[in-house]
This record gives structure tokens, C-alpha cells and sequence, in this order.
């Protein structure tokens, strides 16, 4: 039996009549037209799927879209502000942390939870924080140096 | 002044800032309206003959708009390499994972019911899995009919089957006179090694919409290496002409190799053709690790002569490839014989390649083509020589390897020949030969090089201007991400002397680009790019004889440059290319618009055979511990001969990548099989490496320009995977003095090496 639930993603209220089983990932992709948000296993094993749920970073085949209700989301469409990127989406542009891109829209989100909490990670705390994101084109290493050259310019060390 | 002004340069990838924000239509993410799911049912059994398929209860869930089997589709085989297979398996299947029917829904759930409420009766047939034992007289055959099997016209030109056996390939080069090469030997040596399935585990899975018009037109999305591929591979099931088909390919989220043959497409053109209805299918993560295909694994057999003073003499590689049910695996047997010596002079040298079917899911193509087979086998044992012979690896490996001049495998001269440079500057930067900086620690390094794809491979490419001066390349290739859209569109940016953002491009459209054989075998930079090349320089032409013409000078004396046509001496007299064009529009009714295909002198020695092989070195520096045998690799380092990096970044990305897929295949992965059944089909349990677990990667570049390239460039996304596992099984070697011979290396085959070692002294197989 579908229910009438309301989702909130990027700041828009959506009203959508969902099945119980559903995920949220595929009430974002296939009903809401959010296709930013990459499906790569629909296990938990691969973090295409990663969005920002209430502050934290979930990922979205694993959460029952239900269970998302009245919850604020945050996918790949949301983050750039009145067409101004925002700065992990610059440094992966600019460092060369984007090849095939399949991986990006979750990589970006799981990197922008981070820094949302700690704005100046050490290498070592970016790899672990995106240890549940595959990526097979990049070997990682652009991916990090992105990651940390964002946190550069969103907050320039003390000098 | 930099010597180009786009070449070279570190720009940005021009689908980026689309990337980088979510709005790219990859393959998954086609929509139609009005559109059907697809489901594949799919075999249990690895071989079996199908007796009966009941699908009425299948057609009678609500929301099920068609069911088709092998009795419904015309009776057309069809193959990547070899036609040895048909869409849906008609009287048998020969593996687990074969598809025998294909629904189309209203919706994925009532897709997937009515899969499960198909009734197939199989009647299982013997079945076998090991390749040498698939390889020998009197087991059960994997097909039958081998000796009536024919090649694709796009893709198997060298086969030869025997039929009545399960061998479907077997080639073999020669040069030189091995036997006499050992017999002129001090020592010879002889080893076996063995290289696992590995799947290519691009993110995204195969997905494809298609959609048969009234009229019988069909039209296809999907995410494939090869739309040119996949439109003959269609042409050929369905016995329709090619000017009925259009295959438009998406974005891809990666390939590897892995998404050069049709997997989903044929299904979803069928049942559009029965409903008249866009039907989209997307495959599972299971359905990819179980049923789609993997690195070929091998059994290699390496026998080298050399004398005392360190000179190889003559070298025999047998390898035996395990194709699993299907012959994709041709093109990877076939480049073996080029490549198996490894990038050493070897006077004498004899390279026997066997492809056997076995009743397993197939290989096929993987990034290094059966490279990286033969280097794992050849590269360890250079280091089992070395040691024997007192000599330094590194030394060894460089007073060996191929200089300029020197004959390839099939006695062509070599030349811009990097491999020494790429040594020399690995070695550096791993630190050889400083002291160990702990117990258990150790450094290996490897040398590679990959054969170029033959000129029997083609592209073509269009240079269209705008009135406004910026132009669009149309090509066939397809950016499956590693970024070809961007190096095309720097050629021709280049060529005709203007920025990046001047230019657009259309790929991979086979109703609307040019063809191209597709994106395999790094041949795309050599091959795209020549063709783009040749057709911006066939519009520059057009451009500086009518610009001649206006500028009243001669078309030698002109140079174009920052958007402007000018004389090179006196740069103030000149024009924007814009005015050229459109002077060339208005005043002579001659929109210009340039063409190009690939081409360059052959090598003459073999059916086209040409220059630029590509080449590279690896090296690692790991951590054993003894205790658990988990291996941890401190820090990788990569050097390419990339000839000219077009964009250093992207030749950077393309060394990284593949150094972290080399590192991951080494240590972790690997698709373990019980009989025919996949046991690990999901990325919990088949286990690529996160960023957590991966080492730090050193890339260098060395560019030996190869004259024929485009501005010298020979590209290469595939030989930074090639040497990987060599190099780190070297270190190990060096850190704890133990050999493995079969990859993966796992914690496992440590323990019991080291164990064998304390009872048995060092030696090959622990
Ligand atoms: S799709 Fe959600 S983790 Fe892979
Ligand atoms: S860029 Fe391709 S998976 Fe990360």
C-alpha cells in the first residue's frame, strides 16, 4: 500500500506517494528526476548513492524513503548556490579528481559531510572518511588532493 | 614560450563542471516516456540443454507486456570476436548466468516476478571448469559446433579453432631459433605462473534503452566502449541493415574493457520490437559480478636462457588463456604473442598463446589486453634470474631492455623506445638501492611495454567551423572517461590556433559521427587523435587558401593563431578565422568543414603492424608482516612513455587509476568460482580497494615523441596496470624472501610460502 509522504530535498518539499519498500534512492531518482545520485550496487557496498540526510551522510539505498520523511536532504543538485560551485565542486574540477564521474556526485557529498564537521582534515582523515566510496578510475589520488585543497580554500590555515 | 599553446596544457576536462554537478546522462540515467523495465532470466545450471520453457504464467502478471525466448528471435549467431553465441540461448546454455528469456513490465517489480515465474526445463550436460584440463582430448566440449564457427567481420581477424577440442584459438610467434638460443645458454630457467579472474568493477553497470519505431528503426542508448560494435553486433542478430540501427552512446561510467560487448542492448531491442515500446534494462551488481565477464585468467610457462654475464638468450612463453564459455577472450590471446617477451632484446624467442573454452562466465578484454598476464609471469622471473645471476634487478634489467633500432617480436625495428628512461627514473624515486628502512621492508621494480593496435583499426573524424570562428569535432570514439572527448577537442583546438572553449564535440553516434572502431586498447589518442588531426589541418587548409586570397599573401607565409589568420612576419596583417569563415560561407557558398582518418606507415613485417609501442616501469615499496602475512605497500611509483602528454593531468589520472586497480588486482581481488558458480558477487565480498587501503602513488611521465603520434603523443590508459603486480611481488621477494607464483597475492599464500620457507630454504612457489 503506497503512503503520502513529504520529502524535503534541496530545499523543495515534494509530496510523493511511496510503497513502503521503496528506497530513498529510488524515490530520488526515478520519481523525483534527481538522477545526480548514482546507483553502483544498491547494497551499501559502494557509496555512489551517498547523500546528506539531516547533516549526515547516508547512504541512499539504504534508507527506506519512509523512513526519510520530513528529513532534510541534500544531493548533488543542491550543493552549487545561485549557479556559484561550490568549492569541492571546484577542486575536483580543477585537480583532476573527476574521470568517468560516476563516483563523483557521492564522493563530493561524503567530502562536503566532512569538512561540514571538520573543516581542516589531515590526508589520512579524508581517505578514511570516503573509505565506503568506491572509485576505480582515479586510484584515489586526485579524489584527496581535491578534497584537501577544498578545505584550503573554504578555511586557510591560521597563519 | 611554451611550445603549444593547448597541448601539454593542464585544462580541465571539458564535461566537468556537468560531471561535477550531477548533470551528465550516463547509461542508467536515460529516461523515455512511456518506457518498459527489462528483466533477463537467466541459466542456473553452467551446461545444460534446454528442454521446454513455459512462460504463461509469466505473461499473465499484471503489468507484464511481453515474454520472448530463444524460440522467438531469428536463429543468427552473433559474438564479440566470434560468433559463438546467440541473445537468448535457444537449445543450450553454456554457463551459469546465460540468458534464456526477457521480459518487459510496466515496472521493475513486476519485471523481476515474472522472471522468477518463468519454468524452464534444463536437462544438465557435462560441464568443465579447469582450463588445462578443458585443453586436453576426450572432456566434455563446451560447443561442439566449433569447427563451423566464424569471426565478427569488426573484430577476429587471427583464429584458428581446433575443432573436436575446447581450444578455440592457438597462435603462435617465432624469431630467431629458440632451441639454438638455449643450447648457446648458461642457465635456463623455468617457471609456471597464474593470473586470476578479475572483473573490471566500473561503478556504473551496463545499462541500455532502445526503442523500435513503427517503421522498424531502432534506436539504442547505452553505455558502451563501441557503439560501432554493438550497431554490427545488432545488424548481424537481427538481419537488418545497419541504416535501420543508431546507436547513440551515453557518458560511461568506466569500462576497462568490460563494456566493449553488448550485454543488455540486444534484450531491450527485442522486446521493444515485440511491444513497440521503449524498454530500458540496468543490470544488478550481482547480475555484473556473475554474468557478465572478467580478466582472461591464465597459466603461464616462462623458459629463459641467458649467459653468465647477464645477456638474455632466448625465450619460450607458453600461455594458456581460459575464455570460460565464450571466445571474447581472442583479442587478449592474439596480443600475447606480440607482447609476452616483455620489453627486452631476445634474439630467440617463441610465444605459443592457447584460448580455451570452459563452462565458467567468460573473459573478455581488460584493460592490457593479456599484458598483463605475461608481464606478472615474465617480470618475476627476471627477478628469479637476477638473483641467480648476482645481479642487481635494476641492472639486469636495463642492460636487457630494448633500445632504438632494436626488432620487436615480429623483427620490426623499434623506435622512440622510453624504457630505460622510465627505469632509471623509478628506480630513483622508490630509492632502489638505499638501505632498507626496516625489518620486513623491501623494494621491487618491473618493466613493461604494450604493442600499438593495428592500423586494421580505424577512425575517422570531422572538423566543422562555425561562423564565429569556434568549430566542432564529430567523432565516433567514446569517452568512457578516461577523457578522449577532451584530448580530441585539444587536436583540433591546437591545429587551428584556438582555445578549448572554442571547442565542441560530438562522439560516438554511429547516425551521425564518423566510425571508429572503438574504445579499446589505448589506441584512441594514436588513432581518434590522428583523425582528428588530419581533419582540423584539412579545414585549416581551406581556411589559409581563401585567407591567402584576402590577405593577398602567400598560404605558406600564414599562421593561425588566438582565434586570427595573419602573416607569420608581419602578424598585423591578418584576420579572426571568423571572417574567414564566413567570407568562405557568403562569398563562395563553401561552409568549411575538414576530414580525417587515421593512418600512418605500417611496419611492413607483419599485416598492420605500426610503430608506438608504448612503455613504462613500476616499483614498490611494501611491509610484510610475518605474523599475519598481510602485505602493505608503503608507496607505488609509476613512469609512462607517453610519447607527448596531451594533458598531464589526465596522463597523471590515467597512471594513477591504473597503479590503484594494479595494487587492488594484486592483493584483494579476485571472482572466485565454485564448479561454474560465482561466490562472491557483490562488493562486499569481491573486494576493490577503498581509499583507506590504498598506497601512496608517485607518477612520472617521460615522452619520447613518437614521430607518427599526434604532436608526438602515443597515448596509454593501460600500461600503468601492466606491471603492478610484479613489482610488488619483487618486494616481497626483497622484504621476506619468499616468491608467490599466482595471484592474488593474499595473506594466505604468504604464510604458507614463509612456512614452506622455514622447512624448505627459498624457492619459486613458496
Ligand atoms: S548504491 Fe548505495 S552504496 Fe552502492
Ligand atoms: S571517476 Fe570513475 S569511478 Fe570514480
Amino acid at each position: 500500500m503506497k503512503q503520502l509522504i513529504s520529502l524535503k530535498v534541496n530545499g523543495t518539499t515534494h509530496e510523493v506517494a511511496v510503497e513502503p519498500y521503496w528506497t530513498l534512492l529510488n524515490v530520488i531518482r526515478d520519481h523525483l528526476g534527481l538522477t545526480g545520485t548514482k546507483r553502483g550496487c544498491d547494497s551499501g557496498d559502494c557509496g555512489a548513492c551517498t547523500v546528506i540526510m539531516n547533516g549526515k551522510p547516508v547512504n541512499s539505498c539504504l534508507v527506506l524513503a519512509v523512513d526519510a520523511r520530513d528529513r532534510d536532504i541534500l544531493t548533488i543538485e543542491g550543493l552549487a548556490q545561485d549557479g556559484k560551485l561550490h568549492p569541492l565542486q571546484e577542486a575536483f574540477i580543477e585537480k583532476g579528481g573527476i574521470q568517468c564521474g560516476y563516483c563523483t556526485p557521492g564522493m563530493i557529498m561524503m567530502a562536503k559531510a566532512l569538512l561540514d564537521e571538520n573543516p581542516r582534515p589531515t590526508e589520512a582523515q579524508v581517505r578514511q572518511a570516503i573509505a565506503g566510496n568506491l572509485c576505480r578510475c582515479t586510484g584515489y589520488v586526485k579524489i584527496v588532493e581535491a578534497i584537501l585543497a577544498a578545505s584550503e580554500a573554504m578555511t586557510p590555515a591560521k597563519p | 614560450m611554451a611550445k603549444y599553446s593547448v597541448i601539454g596544457h593542464r585544462l580541465p576536462r571539458i564535461d566537468a563542471v556537468q560531471k561535477a554537478t550531477g548533470k551528465v546522462t550516463f547509461g542508467v540515467d536515460v529516461r523515455l516516456p512511456a518506457m518498459l523495465y527489462g528483466k533477463l532470466l537467466r541459466s542456473p545450471y553452467p551446461h545444460a540443454r534446454i528442454v521446454h520453457i513455459e512462460t504463461s504464467r509469466a505473461a499473465a502478471i499484471p503489468g507484464v507486456k511481453a515474454v520472448i525466448t530463444g524460440q522467438d528471435i531469428p536463429e543468427n549467431r552473433v559474438g564479440y570476436a566470434v560468433k559463438d553465441e546467440y541473445c537468448l540461448a535457444r537449445d543450450e546454455v553454456r554457463c551459469i548466468g546465460d540468458p534464456v528469456a526477457a521480459v518487459a513490465a510496466e515496472d521493475e517489480e513486476a519485471a523481476e516476478r515474472a522472471v522468477e515465474a518463468i519454468e524452464v526445463d534444463y536437462e544438465e550436460l557435462p560441464a568443465i571448469f579447469d582450463a588445462e584440463e578443458a585443453a586436453k582430448p576426450g572432456v566434455p566440449l563446451v560447443h561442439p559446433d566449433l569447427s563451423s564457427y566464424t569471426t565478427t567481420s569488426l573484430m577476429g581477424r587471427r583464429f584458428s579453432p581446433q575443432p573436436g577440442t575446447n581450444i578455440c584459438n592457438r597462435q603462435q610467434r617465432r624469431l630467431g631459433d629458440v632451441e639454438r638460443g638455449f643450447r648457446e645458454s648458461d642457465l635456463v630457467f623455468e617457471d609456471t605462473f597464474r593470473t586470476q579472474m578479475v572483473h573490471h568493477g566500473y561503478i556504473e553497470p551496463h545499462a541500455a534503452m532502445a526503442f523500435v519505431d513503427p517503421s522498424g528503426q531502432i534506436t539504442v542508448w547505452c553505455n558502451t566502449q563501441r557503439p560501432y560494435g554493438i550497431r554490427d553486433y545488432l545488424a548481424t542478430a537481427l538481419g537488418v541493415p545497419m541504416s535501420r540501427i543508431r546507436v547513440i552512446g551515453t557518458k560511461v561510467g568506466a569500462g576497462f574493457g568490460g563494456k566493449i560487448s553488448p550485454r543488455v542492448e540486444p534484450g531491450c531491442v527485442l522486446l521493444s520490437q515485440k511491444t513497440g515500446r521503449p524498454v530500458k534494462m540496468v543490470m544488478t551488481r550481482e547480475e555484473e559480478l556473475t554474468a557478465t565477464a572478467g580478466r582472461v585468467p591464465s597459466v603461464v610457462k616462462v623458459k629463459t636462457g641467458v649467459r653468465l654475464d647477464g645477456t638474455i638468450m632466448a625465450r619460450k612463453v607458453d600461455i594458456l588463456f581460459d575464455t570460460g564459455a565464450y571466445a571474447e577472450g581472442l583479442p587478449p590471446s592474439n596480443r600475447a604473442i606480440n607482447d609476452a617477451a616483455g620489453p627486452y632484446k631476445v634474439a630467440h624467442l617463441e610465444i605459443n598463446s592457447t584460448l580455451v573454452y570452459t563452462n565458467k562466465m567468460r573473459g573478455t578484454p581488460f584493460r592490457g589486453l593479456g599484458v598483463p598476464q605475461a608481464a606478472w609471469a615474465v617480470e618475476v622471473q627476471t627477478d628469479i634470474i637476477a638473483e641467480r645471476l648476482g645481479m642487481d634487478p635494476l641492472d639486469f634489467r636495463l642492460k636487457n631492455a630494448v633500445d632504438e633500432g632494436d626488432p620487436d617480436s615480429t623483427g620490426a625495428p623499434l623506435h622512440s623506445v622510453g624504457v630505460k628512461d622510465c627505469l632509471r627514473q623509478t628506480a630513483q624515486a622508490i630509492g632502489w638501492g638505499q638501505p632498507k628502512s626496516g625489518p620486513y621492508r623491501g623494494r621491487g621494480i618491473a618493466a613493461l611495454h604494450k604493442s600499438p593496435t593495428s592500423v586494421l583499426s580505424a577512425s575517422g573524424a570531422i572538423v566543422k567551423l562555425n561562423e564565429d570562428g569556434t568549430l566542432t569535432v564529430l567523432t565516433g570514439a567514446s569517452d568512457i572517461g578516461q577523457g578522449s572527448d577532451t584530448l580530441l577537442c585539444m587536436i583540433a583546438a591546437e591545429v587551428l590556433g584556438v582555445r578549448l572553449e572554442d571547442v565542441s564535440i560530438v562522439s560516438a553516434d554511429t547516425e551521425v559521427t564518423p566510425f571508429d572502431h572503438g574504445t579499446f586498447s589505448s589506441r584512441l589518442t594514436l588513432y581518434a587523435g590522428n583523425a582528428v588531426r588530419h581533419a582540423a589541418t584539412d579545414a585549416r587548409q581551406q581556411v589559409l587558401r581563401l585567407a591567402a586570397e584576402l590577405l593577398e599573401a602567400p598560404v605558406e607565409d600564414l599562421e593561425t593563431r588566438d582565434r586570427r589568420v595573419f602573416v607569420r612576419e608581419q602578424p598585423q596583417i591578418g584576420m579572426p578565422l571568423a571572417d574567414v569563415v564566413l567570407a568562405s560561407i557568403a562569398s563562395r557558398g563553401r561552409p568549411i568543414m575538414g576530414q580525417g582518418s587515421a593512418h600512418g606507415p605500417g611496419t611492413g613485417l607483419v599485416e598492420g603492424a605500426v610503430p608506438g609501442w608504448k612503455y613504462g616501469a613500476h616499483a614498490a615499496q611494501v611491509e610484510v608482516d610475518p605474523d599475519t602475512g598481510q602485505v602493505t605497500v608503503l608507496k607505488f611509483v609509476a613512469t609512462h612513455d607517453y610519447g607527448q602528454a596531451i594533458n598531464p593531468t589526465m596522463a597523471e589520472g590515467q597512471i594513477e587509476g591504473g597503479v590503484g586497480m594494479g595494487v587492488s588486482c594484486a592483493l584483494s581481488e579476485e571472482v572466485l568460482f565454485d564448479g561454474g558458480r560465482v561466490v562472491n558477487p557483490t562488493f562486499m565480498d569481491y573486494r576493490i580497494l577503498t581509499s583507506a587501503d590504498m598506497p601512496p602513488i608517485e607518477s612520472h611521465i617521460v615522452e619520447v615523441p613518437l614521430p607518427e603520434g599526434p604532436f608526438g603523443a602515443k597515448g596509454g590508459g593501460e600500461p600503468s596496470v601492466i606491471a603492478v603486480a610484479p613489482a610488488i611481488a619483487n618486494a616481497i621477494y626483497d622484504a621476506i624472501g619468499v616468491r608467490i607464483a599466482d595471484l592474488p597475492i593474499t595473506p594466505e599464500k604468504i604464510l604458507q610460502a614463509l612456512d614452506k620457507k622455514r622447512r624448505h630454504g627459498p624457492k619459486i612457489r613458496g
